[in-house]
């Protein structure tokens, strides 16, 4: 499934891009992110309860940062599995000034596999869809929380 | 002797419901999920969701740990029995082993993993969360053409081409007939892959009796003493020591004519931990699990006279098998090209079949399996000819049909058709859809921009498998007549039929040939401790074999009433007709009730003769039957949505002889309604890494009953010598038929945009973008 989209944060890029990469924003913005913890640099381990269709579950996964061009863009690389399935997926993720705040323009493909494929795929991209609006949504919520 | 009363009724031929039906449709049938046996454990199965994997580690002591579970087993606790057996053999085939539990690598999606055995079966359920699998996913290869690109995933590593096997049949001089041609057309045909869905879903009970050294498996099969054969091998059992039986089975298709992992696996834990078990498929699995039919894409060409005359065809075939062979897979693909030539004339035929591994769920054989793929083919491949040649497709058809004359007629793939009449088919069928009223509406509703279409398919096929030396496993049937003491009759069959009536067909043959009541008859089957052997219930086989096997033990057995009741009546010239046995001489008379207590009394024994009135008779057929038919079916095509409106649907069906016309219909419904399925609505979808994105019923769709139009269905009669019942079969004729006359309506509909061809499902997404581009694909 390709995903593909964007969104305007109310920060400019060089905010944005490390809003984008601080743990403790990531997961209070994720939705169903129980836990993100960084494990090295660029790394970070993540636990999620992921609800599509009838089925959920909890996925642990692992996030990785590469290609990283500040502020303009950088590489995402998340996996994980659980009992319902497992996902792979990567994205760019690029950045533009606009107006005092930043485009957020992601770009990836994810791949699903397991229960979530077999029975929630039909629901899959309206789910991701929403989920990231949420993310997005929570991430602006908190950038104009003064810093 | 007390008066007896002369039976005239008759029962073959009558519209008599079926005895079967009231324990179905109140709930009080015995399915094997009903079976409940004293200290019964449940098992639930563990599966890969990788359609690639290596399996580097299983955890299974959190499982274990979880309350109530009694035991995980794994591949490598099974590594003593097996493997799930393939039961078809092809020169130079490529059989992976297949293991009863994945051992290092899985190799689809549903690959079963691990087996966790509990108290009941939602512990059981809940457990497989706590097995921990550490995979290493490898790349996978879903789509049969993508399978044989240089450089694709191996399913197997040990034959890095995917392919199983090539099969190449050829009769006549093809390259001569497409020389002399006038036209040729040539059309990429994909019949999709199919998901059987029976109502009821697989499942088995295991039962082990440690002091009988005994194994009962029940199980919702079709062939439960292939089943019984199989299993022991695979088990190390003594044939002897295990029976199998087949309760009420909701519902098979083909895709219960076989031997899976779970009948294995559920025999093994039964005797491991000297309990009962039973498992209990989920819909959810039985998609991913249980074996998919259909599965070509298919090259065709076809050569033919600008008069209309068919000159020989060109089949590249290639078969998606799945990732293994369950017991028919690689045969199926051969029953194409067996009928490719359809009911036609031409000798010229070229057939190339590519056998690809995949890594999805096996193929094999679903209702028609291999032959509704030719007929599509051939029915599509008819239809194109004519358009390109600007003959009506009735014409074409008329023009090329195999001569009433010319039966027993040998076909250039090496069959020999019994009888047929198949222009007097499709005169009836024109008839009752008023075809060519029907042509001049079509002409009307295209002057107002309707898409309005008429598509015809007629179809043979090959029924009442078979002539043993052309079946894997023998291809006769056994039956067994019995009147016991008090004059009441049980037949045992060894077809196991589930669904298909032979409770009722079969009893209807015995009244006729002992006089006695329907209700006095009861036919058993499904348990192969009561029945002496039997192969089974598929390939339209069950009354056309099974029922002659019955016929010929009546005859059998009638021979030994007439020697007791010549004995009762003191006589030498006795007949048997209608219950009773009567001297001709004297006009004296002694009921089947009489004759039957003297048999079993036996104080007076004719000379030569055992007591008791029991006939066994295994039949033999010495040729497969070939029934045929043809289906019209008118459509409208909605510009707006693309929603195909089926406006008539004229089944006229040839099977032979007929025992019970109603259950004859019934079968042609449930075939249509397959049949439909397919043409219009069903699909089964993996993803590019082998995920089955169809997944349960709310993504797979199969027609509901508001979906199926009225079937205006009639009949012609050509009797089979092959028998002498005179009877063909109809299991599959239904869903054979069907498609391609829905499709080439629908095509018709749309041949005013240019649309020549178009592959199923006939959904209105596809439909509505044909129409948007005006007809460009």
């Amino acid at each position: 499934m390709k995903i593909s989209g964007s969104y305007t944060l109310p920060a400019a890029p060089e905010r944005t891009y490390a809003l984008l990469q601080d743990p403790e924003a990531l997961a209070a913005s994720m939705p169903g992110c129980r836990e993100l913890v960084r494990t090295a640099e660029d790394e970070y381990e993540m636990k999620m309860n992921v609800v599509i269709s009838s089925i959920q579950g909890l996925f642990a996964g692992k996030i990785r940062v590469a290609d990283k061009e500040f502020p303009a863009r950088f590489r995402l690389l998340v996996e994980g599995d659980g009992k319902i399935g497992f996902l792979k997926g990567e994205g760019v993720l690029t950045l533009s000034p606009a107006d005092g705040a930043t485009e957020v323009h992601y770009d990836g493909e994810v791949q699903v596999g397991g229960m979530i494929a077999g029975v929630g795929q039909r629901l899959l991209d309206a789910t991701a869809k929403y989920l990231i609006k949420r993310f997005f949504e929570k991430m602006a919520a908190r950038v104009e929380q003064p810093s | 002797m007390a008066t007896t009363i002369t039976k005239t009724e008759t029962f073959v031929g009558k519209r008599i419901r079926r005895k079967e039906d009231p324990r179905l449709i109140t709930g009080t049938a015995t399915y094997v999920d009903d079976i409940q046996m004293p200290g019964m454990h449940y098992a639930a199965i563990l599966r890969s969701p990788h359609a690639a994997a290596r399996i580097l580690a299983i955890r299974t002591d959190a499982a274990l740990r979880h309350p109530g579970v009694v035991a995980v087993f794994t591949g490598k606790d099974v590594e003593g029995i097996g493997p799930v057996p393939c039961g078809a053999s092809l020169p130079g085939l490529r059989v992976p082993y297949h293991s009863v539990l994945a051992r290092d690598r899985v190799y689809f999606v549903g690959h079963p993993v691990a087996v966790v055995v509990a108290r009941d079966r939602y512990i059981a359920r809940d457990a497989l969360d706590w097995i921990e699998v550490d995979y290493e996913p490898l790349p996978a290869v879903a789509d049969p053409e993508k399978a044989l690109e240089p450089g694709a995933p191996a399913v197997h590593p040990e034959w890095p081409d995917n392919i199983a096997f090539t099969y190449h049949q050829e009769a006549g001089d093809v390259d001569k007939a497409f020389a002399e041609a006038d036209v040729v057309v040539k059309q990429r045909i994909v019949s999709q892959r199919l998901i059987p869905t029976a109502l009821e879903t697989r499942g088995v009970v295991a039962d082990w009796r440690s002091g009988e050294k005994s194994l009962t498996i029940y199980s919702s099969t079709q062939i439960p003493h292939l089943m019984r054969t199989l299993v022991a091998q695979a088990l190390g059992l003594p044939e002897n020591r295990l029976r199998v039986v087949a309760p009420e089975v909701g519902g098979g298709f083909g895709s219960k004519l076989n031997v899976y992992a779970e009948e294995i696996l559920m025999g093994f834990v039964a005797m491991k931990i000297g309990k009962p078990i039973k498992w209990i498929e989920s819909r959810r699995e039985n998609f991913l699990c249980t074996i998919h039919g259909r599965g070509h894409v298919d090259y065709f060409e076809i050569a033919g006279k600008r008069d209309g005359t068919i000159l020989g065809l060109k089949l590249k075939l290639i078969q998606d098998l799945g990732a293994y062979h369950q017991l028919l897979t690689p045969a199926i693909p051969t029953l194409s090209v067996l009928m490719m030539p359809g009911i036609y004339r031409f000798r010229n035929i070229r057939a190339e079949v590519i056998g690809v591994f995949t890594n999805c769920v096996p193929t094999d054989a679903y209702r028609g399996a291999g032959r509704p793929e030719a007929t599509h083919g051939i029915e599509r491949m008819v239809d194109m000819l004519a358009a390109e040649i600007g003959m009506d497709p009735a014409e074409i058809r008329f023009k090329n049909f195999v001569r009433p004359d010319e039966f027993p007629y040998a076909t250039p793939t090496g069959l020999s058709y019994d009888t047929g009449n198949y222009a007097t088919a499709l005169e009836k069928a024109m008839e009752v859809a008023g075809y060519h009223q029907l042509r001049e509406e079509q002409k009307k509703a295209r002057q107002e921009g309707r898409l309005f279409g008429i598509g015809i398919s007629t179809y043979g096929e090959i029924c009442a498998f078979g002539p043993s030396p052309a079946t894997p496993a023998g291809g006769w049937e056994s039956a067994t007549v019995r009147v016991e003491p008090t004059g009441k009759v049980t037949v045992l069959t060894g077809s196991s039929p589930h669904g298909q009536g032979q409770e009722t067909t079969f009893a209807q043959l015995v009244c006729d040939e002992l006089g006695v009541d329907i209700d006095d008859v009861v036919v058993q089957h499904g348990d192969t401790a009561m029945v002496p052997y039997g192969i089974g219930t598929f390939g339209s086989r069950a009354t056309a074999v099974g029922g002659t096997a019955v016929y010929f033990a009546l005859q059998a057995l009638k021979e030994k009433i007439k020697k007791f009741g010549a004995t009762l009546l003191d006589s030498d010239d006795v007949s048997f007709s209608g219950g009773v046995c009567i001297c001709n001489k004297t006009g004296r008379t002694v009921s089947l009730a009489e004759i039957a207590a003297a048999s079993y009394r036996a104080a007076k024994l004719p000379p030569g003769t055992e007591p008791g009135l029991v006939s066994t008779y295994f039949w033999e057929p010495p040729n497969f039957t070939f029934p045929f038919g043809a289906h019209i079916v008118v459509t409208e095509v909605d510009r707006e949505t693309g929603a195909v409106e089926i406006k008539r649907y004229v089944a006229v069906d040839d099977c032979g002889k007929v025992i019970n016309p109603l259950l004859v219909e019934g079968q042609v419904h449930g075939g249509v309604a397959q049949g439909l399925g397919q043409a219009l609505y069903e699909q089964a979808v993996y993803d590019d890494n082998g995920q089955l994105v169809t997944g349960e019923l709310m993504d797979y769709a199969i027609p509901k009953a508001t979906m199926v139009p009225r079937i205006e269905t009639d009949r012609t009669e050509t009797p089979t010598p092959v028998n002498p019942l005179g009877i063909k079969g109809v299991g599959e004729a239904g869903t054979i038929a069907c498609s391609p006359a829905v499709v080439n309506s629908v095509v018709d509909a749309l041949s005013p945009l240019g649309v020549r061809h178009i592959d199923m499902p006939l959904v209105p997404e596809k439909l509505w973008r044909l129409i948007q581009k005006g007809g460009q694909a």
